[in-house]
């Protein structure tokens, strides 16, 4: 503007203007007439020259931002407390990577080592110590479930009185004081402790200092099932102090397991599935045992036995009689037959016995085949009853065992330990007459349940009413809880310390994983308590001070101590070297010359529970939910009869009937059990609590009210008589084989579709090929790439005896909810591994099979294409995925599916379960974090462990390695006490993994479908005299 | 016999003039509703409600209220769904197929077997939608451009379904509003009420009735007749995929597509009698919905019914002739397993019960018609179950099987889809012209000129 004030005299004379502000400008009007925009139009856009400096782009930044400020602002910011954070990474810890701790499994009294994994501080898995001698690395299902007991969202979390079932919380200190009160008043009086087995030599030495401080204590133990009978009978073939033998299983070519489940229930059967499959690998056929089982019952032993003879529980004695008279008069062990039966020996022969048993002419086979193996192994051979079978049975049993020469087989080496004997039925009977009498001032309940466990006829819970201070020491509440005064919680095992001896070669130890979740303490915490005879000052450390003192006492340490312990608990076990040999000298002269079991009309064996043991673990929804090895019911016992006895008593699976013995009476659903003997009931103990929380609660009848002390398993004087109604069993697979009439072709099915495939160790020797060649199918697609790795999974279905740990295992492992009785009755189960059984032959005489089954992970799955969402693919490692967050549950994958394994979110089973018991706090601290917990409509099904191969691989990454598949394991592989189960990479041609894949007797399921599943079985070969099966 | 073929039976009896046949279409639309009609269709809406109530329940608690389990994934879901689908095949190829095939007396019947196929296709697309675990993210079933890069499985027939179904309904529901705009015009012309007036205007698009209007409206019908007619094919085929293309043996058949639509169409033509003849006599038109039209359904009936009973025996047949041992085990445990009453129901109803219509009498004898369609329904829906239950409920590993069993909630959201259909069927007489007014007057008597006069 300066410009047009000037003078226009001095501006340019020579300028030809248009108006008079060109004339005024000096002609610089004509650059805007000239330039056809307005300036700064046409210029380089340059923010700094605009009036904000503020750029199009900043502006937007600025504007996102402020609204995501006001957004968040404005936003319900949800207090969660206080949230700490790791500043100072603790040095044992690394956030994301699992901690394992060694420690001893007390879900039973065999002790088996355990290592539990802990991520982040929370235990979140158990397996097996694989330094452990006895169990090798392995636990059974009981002992993978145990970690759910932990966060049971219905522990006591703190001590309570008790009242007929209402528990209002009081403090320790009260409780202990009422206690050393009652303890120190005691005078002529009897403070009566009653506990199940002791395993802890440490405990034990406690519990005796505590007696001696307080003289008026007596102790006693009890077991429900307790194997008594063997020690028993041990007793009077090997004298007053010995007690039953170590068995080298894995040495035994032939065994005879008369009505003993060894995979089972009868001893430590994890040891024993490892032990005795080893001697049946394929790869050295050669080496094969041979298993026997007589049995009434259909156990899972008889399940996978070579031969098996069905006999009734009146039978066990003629039948041991018949192979004591077969032995002895080919002269084998005749010097030892005492006289009383060398007299009646020859009523008993194989003839004879066949006849009476009315035994088919395959069995009559069987049992020459048994006799001449129990003559021709050279002591090999091992004849085993099992903890039902009675005292006198087992002395026989003992007998033909020395005439073989089986006990070779006894352990030389390692031995038993026994920290206390049993209290006697006479002891516990006196107990109960004290407490009626007003003797007994205090009872204190170790962590047993003497209420339901103790025989309902021997008045205990009456004589309870006359003591004057009940405490029961509990985890859960329980019938005895509920008829105690005071309730002190425990901890969990994973929060306690201790130490166990089960064999004289080794002692394990225990270490807390977790601080205990409530105000509980360990049950050696209380009675060092007690024992320090005031209620003030518990230390939390206490039972560790005294543990490691104790330790310092017994153990001679060269060296520093505290060195020698962090080793010890670090392995979670000590090896004792001992140069002690075992000498069982047999020693029997007299013998009862009887059969307990007389003949009749019913016979009626309490068996006990796969998973439930003697009801303590009853409430562990994984374990109720664990199908039955043999019937595939869960969430019930029932009374397993016969398909014969069934049709006599004009009844059906569903039924019900009312089992009497001897005044007593249950009603019962019925099972048609196929291959159980006739006439024969057989009902599982462990059911039927009637008090405690509400998983356990009411599941099945409890059936010990048939016995009249501890030992009482067979009875031969019941009556079963059919009732009106019906109740529905949750099976998982369903009784169809046997009843249909109209399609034929159930019958068998399994083997007609070569799902199950089979032969004879002879069939095999003779032809590696039988089971014909490997078929080359041709497909229309290009087949996947795998340049680094491809999993695959090989089954030996010789190895595999069904027992289902592998299936709690995975449960535990990848978070798979209980869904209850209601929805397995309808199908719903989510178990993403299942055990297959299938029964072929006749309804008497049944040949099962087993199977696991879970996602096959085929090559060309054909769950991957019907996938609308494509929410299930298919990985370059082979692996067939399931993208949990794309799916929309259209359920055409499961339907498409040949090996249906598929599992299907029908609801948020969490919170569908006994209203959404497992959505309590802490349940979800259990949770494998690696696992995503998956939503109500959504499929899932196995990984393969995905999770784990990934860990896996990441380490190879970070170390520069090639990942192998030998590196990674599968947590059911991992399960598996009988090592059926190996994972590896079908890439690595010349691995051991890869060779075993493709054995000449492995195979694929539905092969010819063409899906190429990227498991294999391994056909099982049965260990027959003969070439057929 | 004596019957002389150079002269088409009439369409329309009764000698009625274009009058008063437009008076007689007309007349439910211009009277108030009846109580009669309001019982009617408080009887429907309250099969709605309990459809709706089922269906709620579903969707708070998930598809486990159901009877679904494993291994039985589709039950009365995918059941529903084939069926509705295969009532929904009817309507278009009356209209389509017949009008192409210039099949005259399809005009009586066409308008309302078109609405019909409206209707049960919306009632097969709630299926879909509703039977998967989460339906609120049914959206993923379509392939939209997204951030995460997710797409969809086009090897998915699920997929295919939702394009053939959603294809079909469109052009279906195009077609007939194309149909219903001349007689829009008619209504708008005749009705008084200012609010009716409105609606009509709008829908019939300013329809005037000129020479050019019907040019235009004769083409586009053709060229959509001509649409629709490959889609009448394709949706049930493609529907017969969802089994067809899968690995299940008694679902993995190559006769499904042709069978299917066989089946749709026997199972539609008896869904258009069963409700046709109530139509015909609630509201006075049986001069206009002849015996005549009805015994033509019947014989197709009769025709496609044996069809699919040639479907079931080729079914049997290649199974055995397969020698496929899964294959035949699938058929001997449809026949004789634990569904067999599903089975045997399956077959009484479609295929013997249909062979009554060889004889002309029961052909045109109205009760026995409706007792045999009825029949037809039923045996139609049992056939969808036959295949999808009994097929899963026992397939390869002998582990595996299970057995179905309804809960109420699956018979609740049955009943809902009866009621919707039929609720909507009772607000379409009230509302529309249940036979299209100036089609049936093109081929009234003495409408179209002839050489001869014809009959006056």
């Amino acid at each position: 503007m300066d410009e047009l004030n000037k003078d226009p005299k001095e501006m340019n004379k020579d300028l030809l203007w248009r108006s008079v502000e060109e004339y005024k400008s000096g002609g610089k009007l004509d650059d805007v007439h000239y330039n056809e925009f307005m300036p700064g139009v046409k210029e380089e856009f340059d923010p700094q020259k605009m009036g904000s400096g503020i750029s199009r782009r900043k502006f937007l930044a600025l504007l996102s931002a402020s609204a995501a400020f006001t957004a968040a602002g404005c936003s319900d910011y949800r207090d969660k407390g206080e949230l700490m954070p790791y500043n100072k990474k603790p040095e044992e810890m690394t956030i994301g990577e699992a901690n394992y701790y060694a420690s001893t499994c007390s879900s039973c009294a065999h002790s088996c080592g355990i290592l539990i994994k802990t991520r982040e501080g929370r235990p979140i898995k158990v397996d097996g110590n694989p330094d452990h001698p006895v169990s090798a690395g392995k636990i059974c299902a009981k002992g993978h479930a145990s970690i759910m007991d932990l966060y049971d969202p219905q522990r006591f979390t703190e001590p309570q009185v008790s009242k007929e079932g209402i528990y209002d919380p009081i403090s320790w200190k009260d409780v202990d004081n009422k206690v050393i009160l009652a303890l120190s008043t005691l005078g002529a009086s009897e403070a009566a402790f009653i506990s199940n087995k002791v395993s802890s030599p440490t405990a034990m030495k406690l519990m005796k200092e505590l007696q001696e401080k307080f003289s008026g204590i007596k102790y006693y133990y009890y077991d429900l099932f307790s194997d008594v009978n063997r020690a028993t009978a041990w007793r009077e073939c090997y004298g007053e102090d010995s007690i039953p033998a170590v068995i080298n299983w894995d040495q035994a070519d032939v065994i005879v397991a008369l009505e003993a489940n060894l995979y089972g229930t009868d001893g430590n059967s994890v040891e024993q599935q490892r032990l005795i499959t080893s001697r049946r690998s394929v790869t050295d056929t050669k080496k094969f045992n041979r298993i026997y089982a007589a049995e009434a019952n259909f156990s899972s032993t008889g399940a996978n036995a070579d031969y098996r003879l069905r006999i009734k529980p009146t039978q066990y004695h003629d039948f041991v009689m018949t192979l004591i008279n077969e032995v002895s008069k080919r002269g084998k062990g005749k010097g030892l037959v005492p006289k009383e039966i060398a007299g009646v020996l020859s009523g008993f022969s194989v003839e004879t016995f066949a006849k009476k048993a009315g035994f088919a002419p395959k069995s009559v086979k069987a049992l020459n085949s048994l006799v001449g193996d129990l003559l021709s192994t050279n002591g090999k051979t091992l004849v085993y009853a099992g903890e039902t079978v009675p005292v006198e049975v087992h002395v026989l049993v003992n007998l033909l065992n020395e005439m073989t020469g089986g006990s070779s087989l006894y352990s030389d080496s390692v031995s038993n330990v026994e920290l206390h004997k049993y209290s006697t039925a006479a002891e516990i009977t006196d107990l109960i007459s004290k407490m009626k009498s007003g003797k007994v001032k205090l009872l204190v309940n170790l962590d047993a349940n003497p209420v339901y466990h103790l025989p309902k006829d021997s008045g205990f819970v009456a004589a309870l009413k006359s003591v004057p201070l009940v405490v029961s020491l509990a985890t859960l509440q329980n019938e005895t809880t509920f008829a105690s005064n005071f309730v002190l919680p425990l901890n969990h095992n994973f929060e306690n310390w201790g130490d166990a001896s089960v064999r004289s070669n080794v002692t394990s130890t225990m270490q807390p994983v977790i601080a205990p979740l409530y105000n509980t303490r360990q049950k050696e915490a209380i009675l060092l308590q007690w024992l320090s005879g005031n209620a003030e000052g518990y230390k939390e450390t206490a039972y560790l001070d005294y543990l490691k003192a104790s330790w310092k006492e017994s153990n001679e340490v060269t060296g520093s101590f505290d060195k020698f312990w962090s080793g010890i608990i670090h392995d979670g076990l000590k090896l004792e070297t001992s140069n002690k040999t075992e000498d069982y000298k047999f020693t029997l002269e007299k013998v009862a010359l009887k059969n307990p079991l007389n003949e009749a009309k019913f016979s009626v064996i309490l068996a006990q529970s796969y998973a439930l043991g003697d009801g303590k673990h009853a409430n562990n929804g994984w374990l109720q939910e664990l199908p039955h090895p043999i019937s595939k019911v869960t969430w019930d016992n029932y009374a397993a009869i016969s398909d014969k006895t069934s049709r006599e008593i004009g009844v059906k699976t569903n039924s019900l009937v009312e089992v009497e013995v001897s005044g007593k009476k249950v009603t019962l659903p019925v099972l048609i059990q196929p291959g159980l003997a006739d006439n024969t009931v057989v009902v599982e103990l462990g059911y039927g609590r009637t008090k405690s929380p509400v998983v356990a609660l009411e599941v099945g009848k409890d059936v010990s009210l048939f016995m009249k002390s501890l030992t009482d398993r067979v009875f031969t004087n019941a009556t079963v008589t059919p009732v009106d109604g019906k109740y529905i069993l949750a099976s998982t697979q369903d009784h169809h084989s046997y009843d249909e009439t109209l399609v034929k072709d159930v019958k068998d099915a399994h083997l007609k579709r070569h799902i199950i495939q089979e032969g004879t160790v002879k069939q095999y020797e003779k032809n590696p090929e039988f089971l014909g060649k490997k078929h080359n199918l041709i497909s229309l697609y290009d087949e996947h790439k795998y340049p680094d790795n491809k999993w695959g999974m090989t089954i030996d279905l010789n190895k595999c005896t069904g027992c289902g740990n592998c299936s709690v295992a995975c449960s535990i492992e990848n978070n798979i909810p209980v869904v209850g009785k209601d929805q397995v009755i309808i199908g719903r189960e989510m178990q993403w591994m299942r055990i297959d059984r299938y029964y072929a032959g006749t309804p008497e005489e049944p040949v099962a099979s087993y199977q696991p089954m879970m996602c096959q992970h085929c090559d060309n799955a054909p769950c991957e294409n019907v996938c609308p969402v494509v929410a299930t693919t298919h990985s370059i490692d082979g692996l067939n995925q399931m993208v949990y967050n794309r799916c929309v549950g259209t359920r055409y994958c499961s339907n498409n599916c040949p090996y249906k394994v598929r599992r299907f979110n029908f609801y948020d089973f969490r919170d569908h379960f006994a209203k959404g018991y497992y959505y309590e706090q802490p349940v979800n601290l259990g949770h494998n974090p690696e696992v995503s917990v998956r939503p109500r409509g959504v499929m899932e099904k196995c990984t393969f462990c995905v999770h784990r191969i990934e860990e896996e691989r990441s380490k190879a990454v970070a170390t520069g390695r090639k990942l192998k598949g030998s590196d990674v394991k599968t947590a059911c592989q991992e399960a598996c006490p009988a090592d059926a189960i190996s994972f590896g990479d079908l890439v690595e041609k010349d691995s051991e993994f890869k060779k075993f894949h493709d054995h000449n007797l492995a195979y694929h399921v539905l092969e010819e479908l063409n899906v190429k599943p990227n498991i294999s079985y391994i056909a099982r070969l049965w260990n027959t005299n003969t070439e057929e099966v | 016999m004596n019957i002389d073929y150079s002269k088409e039976l009439p369409i329309v009896q009764g000698r009625l003039s274009l009058g008063e046949l437009e008076d007689l279409i007309a007349k439910p639309m211009s009277e108030k509703p009846t109580p009669k009609y309001y019982i009617a269709l408080a009887i429907t809406l309250t099969l709605l409600m309990i459809g709706a109530t089922s269906l709620g329940f579903t969707f708070y608690y998930g598809t486990g209220l159901w009877g679904n389990n494993q291994p039985v994934g589709w039950a009365f879901d995918i059941v529903n769904f084939v069926f509705w689908v295969g009532i929904g095949h009817a309507g278009t190829l009356i209209s389509a197929i017949l009008f192409l095939l210039r099949q005259k007396w399809r005009t009586a019947i066409a308008r309302f077997a078109e609405a019909m196929t409206i209707f049960a296709v919306m009632c097969a697309g709630i299926f879909p939608a509703i039977h998967t675990g989460r339906p609120w993210l049914d959206g993923w079933l379509l392939p939209y451009p997204n951030q995460h890069g997710l797409w969809v499985n086009f090897t998915s027939p699920l997929l295919w379904d939702v394009f053939a179904v959603s294809t079909y309904f469109t052009v279906s529901a195009v077609f007939w509003y194309i149909g219903l705009i001349p007689d829009f015009a008619v209504m708008r012309d005749r009705t008084t009420g200012k609010v009716k007036k409105f609606i009509y205007s709008l829908f019939s698009l300013g329809w005037r009735h000129s020479h050019r209007n019907w040019q235009h409206y004769e083409k586009s019908y053709v060229i959509l007749a001509g649409f629709a007619t490959p889609l009448v094919l394709s949706v049930h085929t493609i529907v017969s995929f969802d089994f067809a293309v899968s690995i299940i043996p008694g679902w993995h058949t190559t006769i499904f597509p042709p069978y299917f639509v066989a089946g749709a169409i026997f199972s539609g033509f008896a869904m258009v009698v069963t409700v046709l003849v109530f139509v015909r006599k609630v509201f006075d038109l049986e001069n206009i919905i002849t015996i005549d039209h009805l015994e033509k359904m019947n014989k197709v009936i009769l025709a496609t019914g044996m069809m699919v009973g040639y479907a079931y025996a080729m079914e049997f047949f290649i199974a055995w002739y397969s020698g496929v041992q899964f294959e035949t085990f699938v058929f001997i445990n449809r026949a004789f397993g634990p569904y067999a009453w599903a089975y045997w129901i399956m077959v009484s109803c479609n295929v013997i019960f249909p062979q009554f219509f060889w004889f002309k009498k029961l052909r045109r004898s109205i009760p026995v018609m409706m007792v045999i369609v009825i029949f037809v329904n039923v045996g139609m829906w049992f056939e969808r179950f036959v295949i999808t239950v009994t097929s899963l409920h026992r397939d390869f590993l002998p582990s595996s099987w299970g057995y179905y069993v309804p809960t109420i909630y699956d018979f609740g959201i049955l009943i809902g889809s009866f009621g919707l259909f039929f609720t909507l069927v009772l607000l379409f007489v009230k509302a529309m012209p249940v036979v299209a007014i100036s089609e049936i007057k093109a081929v009234a008597d003495g409408a179209q000129p002839t050489h001869h006069g014809g009959d006056h």
